[in-house]
Order: structure tokens, then sequence, then C-alpha cells
């Protein structure tokens, strides 16, 4: 389970780092446009890439954002739980999310696959077909369901003691750093 | 049973959903299923994946991650002690000058990162020890702090503004604008008070005999201080310029922002290595993936709550209620102001918006200058427990402070954001002058 985990794990870290590129890059592509307009071209396909590129990273980042705590939840009533009740009720709740997260991915994916089929284009000037949009949906929060397999496997294993669930703000090192 | 039934059930359901500890993202999804699959059955499910993309994918939208990602690049470099230390150097003969010296870092800090717990961690981490150190109340420096780091989401650009924009369809440039004075006001009142509390209280009175045996910085060291903190200013400048002539959308503005900080900051902090540039571009896709999801969780949410007719019924209960319309103001912002202790500001905007313009509109009140109002009072609910995410900031960056006393030092701030909000109301200029003269009536 541990390698499983760690398998994981880097995989949310390296579709973070993809994120990461997306984010940069739609920030480049929406300079340019600006640019561009500044010497009196019109803009055609920029604003178009950078939102996909946008929704992309949202999607893609949603795994690693779980596993460094990033998603954020208001926790008033499962933490005065005591010790043995409350590691109960963090389980439940991973499987929760994890549900929602796997109805999400699986919505997303129908959507998808139905956009490669029917040839589903914007209706802008540039019309790029929307599945490659689309599709960042279900690899991101599917992902991200697997992400809470991890979390669950944690917290049900009897050896680790303390808080498995890790909270908002604690950096991770990752892999890069 | 009828639409304000369920919608009473609703408010119950989400409630206690929210606060389980459920990531709120995930959490409104599955209240937003279960309802449409209660009352609607499977049908009501249908094209749910196509509205929680299509709130994601609208071009105002893009100005988020954006200013999030401007927000990391300052915030992972040494700017907020810079900003610190060059107020500080212009600051020390001041009452109180150091707290003041605070409350000024974090309007500016605020203004570059958009986010308040990022104000409060990044200004309050070099402050309060400072503060504490040289004899400043321990509730006057966290109080400052606390208060200061709210100014986060008022001065612009401000995440919880574009969000107001984008769910009330009202001009992103125009809540920016209407945001400045107020902010630049509230920085001013903040300052008087701890200039009054050093000067007139007891422990204020040693501090003050303290401060007259510091070092007097010369003309040039407060300058050389004030060297690196000119290009943030001239980044302020060139967004509020940007929007003032109209150059550009927000979401441009912001990817130029983004840009330059990024130039900025790889140039003067040497933020160009793997290990110094991943802290900044991760903190900066798990930020905006957080926001964005929340987004797309609350347009299903409002989905929702339309499909089964809640909204409309409650606006039309709040519409044909004969209330005097300050009242109805009154309690608008008590309920805002309950639901900000709890929730995060970007979901309670998200969720209530849709009940509440109409409402408002229809008791003519302007759609910009309510996005202030409800802008500062989200704040307050960014200092008060139980969430109060500013509070838990405080906790980490001065943990030999009870929480008590951060408490404590939080209230008179409290005090003084309510009333400037009746002061919002009885003068609505202040909101509603800049944007006005700038864009047009």
């Amino acid at each position: 389970m541990q390698s499983f985990t760690n398998a994981v794990n880097r995989l949310s870290q390296a579709l973070a780092v993809v994120a990461s590129v997306m984010l940069s890059a739609a920030v480049l592509v929406l300079c340019y446009m600006v640019a561009r307009r500044y010497f009196g071209y019109s803009s055609y396909w920029e604003i178009e890439v950078s939102i996909y590129l946008t929704v992309g990273a949202t999607f893609l980042a949603s795994p690693f954002t779980l596993q460094t705590g990033g998603h954020v939840a208001v926790d008033l009533w499962t933490r005065l739980l005591p010790g043995r009740a409350q590691r109960m009720g963090q389980i439940a709740l991973a499987l929760c999310g994890m549900a929602v997260c796997l109805y999400l991915a699986w919505i997303g994916l129908e959507l998808t696959l139905d956009a490669f089929a029917t040839g589903e284009r914007t209706n802008s000037m540039w019309k790029p077909p929307r599945w490659p949009m689309f599709a960042t949906m279900p690899i991101g929060l599917g992902l991200t369901a697997v992400q809470y397999v991890c979390q669950i496997a944690a917290l049900a294993a009897p050896d680790t003691a303390g808080e498995p669930v890790r909270h908002a703000g604690r950096e991770q090192p990752g892999v890069l750093s | 049973m009828s639409e304000l039934e369920i919608g009473g059930l609703i408010l119950i359901v989400t409630t206690l959903v929210l606060i389980s500890g459920l990531p709120i993202a995930f959490g409104l999804t599955a209240v937003s299923v279960g309802f449409l699959w209660t009352f609607e059955g499977v049908s009501g499910l249908n094209g749910l994946a196509r509205t929680f993309l299509d709130e994601l994918s609208g071009f105002a939208l893009l100005a988020l991650p954006m200013f999030v990602l401007l927000g990391a690049l300052i915030g992972a470099t040494r700017a907020g002690t810079d900003i610190y230390e060059a107020l500080h150097r212009w600051l020390v003969r001041v009452p109180g000058g150091l707290a003041i010296a605070n409350i000024g870092a974090c309007g500016l800090f605020a203004a570059l990162s958009g986010s308040s717990p990022a104000t409060a961690a990044a200004i309050g981490r070099v402050g309060v020890p400072e503060m504490l150190r040289r004899g400043t109340p321990a509730h006057l420096a966290t109080g400052a702090i606390c208060a200061g780091g709210t100014l986060g989401i008022l001065i612009p650009p401000s995440v919880t503004m574009i969000l107001y924009g984008v769910a009330t369809d009202t001009s992103i440039g125009r809540l920016f604008i209407g945001g400045v004075l107020p902010g630049i006001l509230l920085v001013i009142i903040f300052s008087v008070y701890a200039w009054a509390v050093s000067k007139w209280s007891a422990a204020g009175a040693a501090t003050v005999a303290r401060v007259a045996e510091e070092r007097v910085y010369t003309l040039g060291e407060k300058l050389r201080a004030s060297l690196p903190v000119l290009p943030l200013f001239g980044i302020i400048a060139m967004i509020v310029y940007a929007m003032y002539g109209g150059i550009a959308t927000p979401s441009e503005i912001a990817a130029i922002a983004a840009f330059l900080a990024f130039i900025y900051v790889a140039a003067y902090y040497r933020v160009v290595t793997r290990a110094r540039l991943w802290p900044v571009f991760s903190a900066a896709v798990r930020e905006s993936c957080m926001i964005l999801l929340i987004i797309a969780a609350s347009a299903l949410f409002s989905y929702m709550m339309s499909l089964l007719y809640v909204t409309q019924s409650v606006a039309d209960l709040f519409v044909s209620v004969e209330m005097n319309r300050w009242v109805m103001l009154a309690v608008v912002n008590v309920f805002l102001l309950v639901g900000g202790c709890f929730l995060p500001p970007v979901a309670l905007i998200l969720m209530t918006m849709p009940i509440l313009q109409p409402v408002l509109e229809a008791q003519g009140f302007d759609m910009i200058w309510f996005g202030v109002l409800m802008t500062i009072n989200l704040e307050i609910g960014l200092i008060t427990p139980p969430v109060g995410l500013n509070l838990y900031v405080l906790r980490s960056v001065a943990p030999e402070v009870p929480l008590s006393t951060v408490l404590l030092g939080s209230i008179p701030f409290v005090i003084m954001m309510i009333l400037f909000m009746v002061l919002m109301c009885v003068f609505p200029g202040i909101a509603l002058w800049l944007p006005n003269m700038m864009f047009g009536a």
C-alpha cells in the first residue's frame, strides 16, 4: 500500500507541475494578446487557449491540492470527537469526498466522450474542439478520488498514530525541491 | 413540500455538511446532487457536468488564478519584510509608529496579494515579534495585524470582488476602484486608533519612552530601504492606471501584473532556481484550484436552488415583505456577518447573491456600493471565531500570545469596521464617488 501511495503522490505532484506550466503559459498568452492589440492586431485564438489552459490547470492541480490539504474545509464538530470516533468520522468524510470526486469524474467522462463523438466545437472564429478541455475534468477529479483512497488507507492503518489527514497551509516537499 | 420549506431544508443540510470537515467544493456538490436527485429524480441531474465546466470557462474568471499567482510571487519572497522595513524607518518616531507601519504594510501588501490570510502571515511574521520586542501592547500588535490583514480583500486587486462581479454581473473595474477609498480610510482609522492607544495607555507610554531612545534613520537610509518597494508600487499603479484608462480587461491586467511581478521577483529576489520556483507555483495552482472548484460547485448549488424554484420564492418573499429598506439592509448584513463567521467569502458570495441581488435591486440599492459594503462585512468574518482565518494565522506567527488576547485585540477593530459600514450607509459616496468620477455615473 505504501508504494501505491508513493506512486499516487508522485503522479499528483507531476500533474501539479504540468498545471504550473499551463498557468504560466496562460499568463504569457494573455500578455502576448495585449501586446498584439497595442500594435493594432486583433485576437484570434488567444482568449480560448488561455481559458483552456486555466481550466485544465484547475482540474490537474486537484489531486495535489487534496494531498497537501489545500481544499479548504470547515471542521467544526469532527475534531471534537474522541480519538477513535474522530478517526471513523474522518474515514467517513474521506469516503464522501471520494464518492463526490468519482461522480464528477464520471459525468465529466461522459461529457468528454460525447463531445469527442459529436465533434463539438466552441462558437468563436477559431472553433477549437471542446473535448480536450473537458477531458481534464475526469483525469483530475478521477485522480483526486484515488488520492482519497490513499488517505483512507492511511487512516485505516492501525500503526499511523497522530493526525494522518494533512491540514491546510502545511507545504509538502515537492518533486522539484 | 413548498419551495420555502425546501429552502429551509437546504439551509439546514448545507450548513451541517459544510461544517463537517468535507472540503467545501465537494460538500456543495454533494448537497446539490442530493437535492436534485431527491426532488427532480435522475432527469434533474442532466447537464450537471456542463454547468460545472461552463462556470469555469468564462473570461472574467481568468483574472482569478492570475492574481493568485501574483500574490504567490510576492508572498514567497522577502517583499513583505522589505515593505515593512521601509515603512518602519519612516515612522519610527511616531507614537504607535510601529503598529502604524504594520497597518500600512498590510494595506500595501494586501493590494498585491489580494488575500487576507496571506497578508496577515507575511506582515505578521516580521511585524508581531518586532512589535512585542519593542513593547507594543500585545493586544494592539495582534489586533493591528489581524485587522490590517483583512484589507487584502478590499484594496484592489481583490479575489472577493472578482467573484462578486462575476456573480452579480457588475463591473469588476468599478468594484476595484470602489474599494480604494474605503481601503485607504480604514488604514487611516486603524492608524489613528493605534496612535491613540500608544499615546494614552500606560503600556503605550512606556513604548513612547523607549521609542525616544531608538536610533533615527537618515534620509539616505530611509530612501535606500524604500527602493526595493518602488517596483511593487509601480505594479499597483499600473493596475489602477490600466483599469482607469480602460486599456485592458481585469483578466489581461492580472496577467500583465503577474508577468511584471515575475520579472521583478526573478531579477531582484533571485527566484529563478527550481527549489525557489516550486513553492511559488505549487502555492499558486493549489490556491486557484481550491477557489475555482468552489466556484464551479457553487454554480451547481445555484442551479439546483433555481431549478427547485427556491431562489425565486425566497427572493419574492423578501420583496413582498413590507420592510424599511435600511432594516432590510441591516437584516441582510447580519445574515452575511454570521455566515461569514463560518464560510470563506468565496462560497458565501456565490451562494447568497442569486437570492440577494433581486431583493437589493428592488429596494433601490446600488450593487457596486453593496459589493464594497459586503466585502467589509466579510472582512469581519475573517477575524471572528470560530473560522476567522486570520486568527489562526496570528496563532502560528505569534504562538506566545494567548488566543484570548488576540480575540480581545481584534474587538476594537471589529467595532471600527461596523461603524465604518454605518458611515458608508450615510455617505454612499465613500464607495461610489471614485468609480463614478472615473467611469461616469
